[in-house]
Formats: structure tokens, C-alpha cells, sequence
């Protein structure tokens, strides 16, 4: 379970993200939408620790990721919108190199890395070195990267971007998959369509704020629209405020 | 903990072991320095050794009227020949390195008790002429030399008479040959290459994991970021010292190969000082690695950090370099300055000459207390936001 309250993050003079609350629950897909520089991506990555908040808490399973950082990592799978492969190791090296730091060693690793790369249908992609892979490859020796030590919460930026059709629908497939296990899924995407088949519940983010939260039929009934573009257009008038990623650089 | 250390550790080595770029700055470019000594060395050898002499062909203008110093050129090895027309051109245009021009009637007017002037024309923009000017000067003045004791004899002068005072060198040093030059060179190298050998994995692991965006999904696995930090640290440290250990033993084979061993440099460049070389280096890598690290963390992309790592080496190399020519007596309080200290010991012994142990102790304790320091800088760096997302 992933818990997030009044977290707020500022770059420079620009405000990402302002007293933000939301729940992902176990056993639940939660998605986090909003336009660009709404603040999901910050508000992501002060959940899986790159960024701190500035006030505000976040917890993965009771787990402060500021004041207990490594015990949150432990129990969080992270698939950033930057992949971030190693080119010159395999993909089997990049999982297992990630596997390694997570503290598991020997069969067992091996295994999980088998057994992940069967249910991808990574095929002989496993032992050849990342650089020059597809999208749809990248995104799974990623994927598996996320997965390798079964964690109980899985933290998705744009999953499906720039995938083929039968990659997204893996990637939709194995997000049930885990949801339906018990485990949380919390993920941000852009794609309306994608979101309403998918989400349990969803969070609108806008200018760094949560504008609207509630599942998908609460938010078609709140808004009175049944597209969810328009849901979404509805909610947060398609503008999300200066971009977190412009922000940072001026701040660094 | 050391668990993970040694994950991140053994990843970088790996990573960086399949980058040609990494290899290249850690086992080719430590093989420049031998190889230019080992060419300098043979260049010079072959000037200056006994055999280039004898072999060593001498044009002498108007020969013909100096047979008492032909016979004493060639009494001394070398094979003389008659001069060009031109002498000056000749020698300019390069056709001789040195020519040899007597005046006219020059033994006539000797025997008639006169005197005479010889010039020696040579083009000392080149090193080999320089030296072969100086051997033929020296065995011409000794000719001269030779001409007055034979005159004083005739007169019954006593050959301390005129000469009362007699002047000889006497030379303490270990190495008496001027090629033991090239070993004093060894040093600056060295500390070149501990500032350069382990820099492009030191930039990879940090500048480089950033600009290819594996630094954000790194960070968010459950290992601190001082140990990612030491992984990265030791993997550099590693590749340094690699580095260098190929550097001495290319030194090593490059006097073998290139220097005649009548010099004795490959017996002077023994395993035992080729271990004290890379012994005494070991506590300044680690501190050239974090200083690498730093610097590589602290820039916006690869490029910036190769431009400022790039002319790093050159900093600690120049006090080394000045100290092949003015060899400084060893003090403990030099021992305290990292960089200058190893520069100080390994030119000691290079020169065949004792260290003393405490020294030792004191260069190695004071450089790793200021790597730690950097360390703990390094691991500030590490914890900022700025060091995944740099703008």
C-alpha cells in the first residue's frame, strides 16, 4: 500500500506539487492522470526516493521513504519513464545486477530472472546486450528489472508510451495480473482510453494539486461526461502549470 | 553492507571491461610514456655509445695539409673523410652533422712552432649533433693538448709548470650515464597516469550513468548511496591501479627492447623498484579517483567532466617533471601534501636511492586522510537531488 499526504515539492520558485493526499491500496490498480507539469512525475519520484519532499510524507507499507529510504525501497518495483538500461551488459545482467542489490544471490535469482523473461517473451533478446533494443524490449528487460524482487507495490511512469499495440497489452495484461494477486499497482498515464479499462481508482492531478479523486464511474457522474477525455478535460481544464521537468533545471 | 559494495563494484568493472573507450584510457594510454622514452633512449644511446663512434665518419676540409690530426681522428675511432667545398651550407642543408674545417698549410705552420684554428661547424638544433659536436671537440682539444706537452718537452718545461693545478671530477651519484636521465623521467609519468588511468570509468559511473537516465532507476533500489558510492569508488581505484602497474612493467620492456644494455637501465629499473613505484602510488589513486569522482558528479554532462579531467593530470605531474632536473632532499613535511610526497619518493627511487620508512608512512597516512575527506564530500554529492537530475 502506498500512502501519500500533504506532500508538497517546490523547484526553485515553482510549486510541483502542493499538499497532495492519495492511497494506491493493495489488491488495486490506482491511476495518477493530469496534464504535463501537473506533478505526477515528481510525485512519483518522491515515492520511489529520487526526489525529497520538501514537507508532507510518504509511505510504501508503513515505510517513510525519507526516514526508513531503504526499507521503502525494498518493498517498491519501479518502472521510470526513463528506462535506463546498462547498453553493454545483457539484459539478463542488467536484472541481475538490480536482483543482486535487492540482496537476493544464486538459484533463486537465476530462477526469478527465467521465469520473468519466459512470461515477457523475451526470448533470445535475454543474452544479448541491451544496446540497440526496441522500445517493446527495453520496456520488458525494465519491467523485469521492477519484478525481480516480487514486490508488493509496483510504481509505473507511462508504462505503454511508444509501444507497440501487442506490447501495451502485455504490459496491461501483467498490471492486472498483479493487482489480482493482491499486490498495488499505482501508474500514470496520458492514454484516457487505457485508464478507464484499467484503473480501480484514479487521482487528477492539476497544478500540483489533487483536483479530483474516485473511480472511474464517480468521476464520469461528478463531471457528467462519459468519454473520459472529456472527464479528464472536465476536471482539470487541460492545463497543468509550468512543467516540474522545466522547473528542475532551472533549479539545478 | 560490503555485500553491496562489491555488487555495484563488480558491475562497474564488468560494464567497463566491454567499453573500449575505458580499456583504452587504462591500458593504452599508460604505454605512451614508455614507448617515448624507450624511443628517446635508443636515439640517444646510439649517439653516444662507443660503437656510434667508431663507426662515426668525420669530413675534414684541406686534409691534405693536416696529416697529424687525421691520424690522431682516426688513432681515436673515427673514419675521416674529405670536407665539402661549402661547410656551412653542408652542414645547414644536413648533408653532415659536423664538419671539420683546417686552414690552409695548418701542419706547416705548426712544425714552424705557429699556431692555427679549427672550426668545428655543426647545426646544434639536433640533439644527436649536439652530442657528436661534443666528443669531436673534446678529442680535438685533446689533439691540442697533446701538441703543447710535445712542445714543452722539446723545451724542457716541465709539464706542471704551466699547468700547475689539476682539475678531475670525481662522481658520487648511482647513475653516471646521462641516459639514467631517462629514468628520473619514470616519475612524472606515473603520476600522470595515476591522475588518468581510472578517469573514464570514474566519469561513466557517474556523469555518464546520469546523461544515459540508469542513474534514477539505480538510486531507487535499496542500497545507500554511500555504497553505491564505494562500489563506484573502488571499481575506479581498481582501473588506476591497473593502469599503472601496466605503465611500469611497459617501462620495464621498453629499456629492454630499445635501451642497449650496456647502459644498465633495465638492471636499475628492477622488479623491486617497479613494485616500490606502484606501492607508493596506491594511497594518491585513491585520492586522484575521488577527486574524479567529484568533479565528474559535479558537471552537467560527460563532456564537461572530460574537459576538466583531461588537463587534471597535468596539475600533479609539473612538480614531478621539475624534479627529474632539481632532485629535492626528502622532509617529513613534504610527506603531508598527497601528490607531492609520492612525487618526492618515487623520484628517490628511481635514483637508486633509500627511503625512509617513516616517510613512507606519513605520504600514505596523510593521502588517505584526505581521500577520506573527499569521500565524505563525494557522499554529500551523492545525496543530491542534483545528482540524478542535473540541468
Amino acid at each position: 500500500m502506498i500512502e501519500v499526504a500533504h506532500l508538497s515539492k517546490r523547484f526553485g520558485g515553482v510549486t510541483a506539487l502542493d499538499a497532495v493526499d492519495f492511497r494506491a491500496p493493495g489488491g488495486a490498480i490506482t491511476g495518477l492522470i493530469g496534464p504535463n507539469g501537473a506533478g505526477k512525475t515528481t510525485a512519483l519520484r518522491i515515492l520511489y526516493t529520487v526526489l525529497r519532499p520538501d514537507a508532507g510524507t510518504a509511505r510504501v507499507d508503513g515505510h517513510d521513504v525519507v526516514t526508513a529510504r531503504r526499507a521503502a525501497q525494498a518493498r517498491v518495483g519501479v518502472l521510470p519513464d526513463n528506462r535506463g538500461l546498462y547498453p553493454r551488459l545483457t539484459a539478463r545482467e542488467n536484472v541481475r545486477y538490480y536482483g543482486r542489490l535487492h540482496g537476493l544471490r544464486g538459484r533463486l535469482l537465476e530462477e526469478r530472472i527465467d521465469t520473468l523473461f519466459d512470461a515477457l517473451a523475451l526470448g533470445e533478446a535475454a543474452d544479448r546486450p541491451t544496446h540497440g533494443f526496441s522500445r517493446g524490449q527495453q520496456l520488458k528487460v525494465a519491467l523485469a528489472r521492477a519484478l525481480v524482487h516480487d514486490p508488493d507495490n509496483l510504481v509505473l511512469d507511462e508504462p505503454t508510451n511508444g509501444l507497440d499495440i501487442a506490447s501495451s497489452r502485455a504490459m496491461r495484461d501483467l498490471m492486472r495480473a498483479r493487482r489480482d494477486a493482491g499486490r498495488c499497482v499505482l501508474y500514470c498515464s496520458h492514454i484516457m482510453s487505457e485508464v478507464a479499462g484499467l484503473c480501480d481508482s484514479l487521482v487528477v492531478l492539476g497544478q500540483g494539486r489533487v483536483v479530483a479523486r474516485g473511480t472511474v464511474a464517480d468521476l464520469r457522474e461528478h463531471t457528467g461526461c462519459h468519454d473520459m477525455e472529456d472527464v479528464f478535460l472536465a476536471l482539470t481544464g487541460g492545463e497543468g502549470g509550468d512543467s516540474p521537468a522545466a522547473a528542475e533545471a532551472a533549479h539545478a | 553492507m560490503l555485500d553491496r559494495i562489491l555488487t555495484v563494484f563488480r558491475k562497474e568493472v564488468l560494464d567497463n571491461f566491454r567499453d573500449r573507450r575505458s580499456l583504452m584510457t587504462a591500458l593504452i594510454y599508460p604505454l605512451l610514456g614508455p614507448v617515448l622514452l624507450g624511443i628517446l633512449v635508443s636515439a640517444v644511446s646510439q649517439a653516444v655509445s662507443p660503437e656510434a663512434r667508431r663507426t662515426m665518419t668525420v669530413p675534414v676540409t684541406n686534409k691534405a695539409d693536416a696529416p697529424g690530426l687525421v691520424a690522431h681522428l682516426e688513432n681515436n675511432g673515427y673514419t675521416v673523410a674529405a670536407g665539402p667545398d661549402r661547410p656551412r651550407q653542408a652542414v645547414r642543408r644536413g648533408d653532415h652533422k659536423v664538419v671539420v674545417v683546417v686552414p690552409e698549410g695548418l701542419d706547416d705552420r705548426l712544425a714552424a712552432g705557429g699556431a692555427g684554428t679549427v672550426d668545428v661547424v655543426v647545426n646544434s638544433g639536433s640533439l644527436r649533433a649536439a652530442l657528436v659536436m661534443s666528443r669531436v671537440l673534446a678529442d680535438l682539444q685533446g689533439y691540442g693538448r697533446e701538441l703543447s706537452e710535445r712542445r714543452l718537452a722539446a723545451r724542457g718545461v716541465d709539464r706542471a709548470t704551466l699547468q700547475p693545478l689539476n682539475v678531475k671530477s670525481v662522481n658520487v651519484a648511482r647513475s653516471r650515464n646521462l641516459t639514467d636521465f631517462f629514468l628520473f623521467m619514470i616519475p612524472p609519468f606515473v603520476i600522470f597516469t595515476v591522475f588518468l588511468g581510472g578517469v573514464y570509468l570514474a566519469i561513466d559511473c557517474t556523469a555518464g550513468e546520469r546523461e544515459r537516465g540508469s542513474l534514477e532507476p539505480l538510486f531507487t533500489n535499496p542500497v545507500d548511496r554511500q555504497e553505491f558510492l564505494l562500489g563506484k569508488f573502488l571499481a575506479a581505484w581498481l582501473y588506476t591501479g591497473v593502469s599503472v602497474v601496466v605503465q611500469a612493467v611497459a617501462f620495464r620492456l621498453s629499456f629492454e627492447l630499445m635501451a642497449p644494455a650496456h647502459l644498465g637501465l633495465t638492471d636499475k629499473l628492477s622488479a623491486g623498484v617497479l613494485v616500490a613505484l606502484v606501492a607508493l602510488s596506491v594511497p594518491l589513486m585513491a585520492l586522484a579517483t575521488s577527486v574524479q569522482i567529484i568533479i565528474a558528479s559535479l558537471t552537467r554532462s560527460i563532456k564537461e567532466a572530460q574537459t576538466y579531467l583531461g588537463v587534471l593530470p597535468l596539475v600533479p605531474s609539473m612538480p614531478a617533471l621539475a624534479l627529474v632536473f632539481v632532485p629535492v632532499q626528502p622532509k617529513i613535511w613534504m610527506m603531508l601534501f598527497p601528490a607531492f610526497s609520492q612525487t618526492v619518493l618515487l623520484s628517490r627511487v628511481v635514483r637508486g636511492e633509500g627511503i625512509d620508512p617513516l616517510h613512507v608512512v606519513v605520504s600514505a597516512a596523510a593521502t588517505f586522510a584526505v581521500t577520506i575527506l573527499l569521500l565524505f564530500f563525494a557522499r554529500r554529492l551523492f545525496e543530491r537531488e542534483g545528482m540524478v537530475f542535473s540541468g
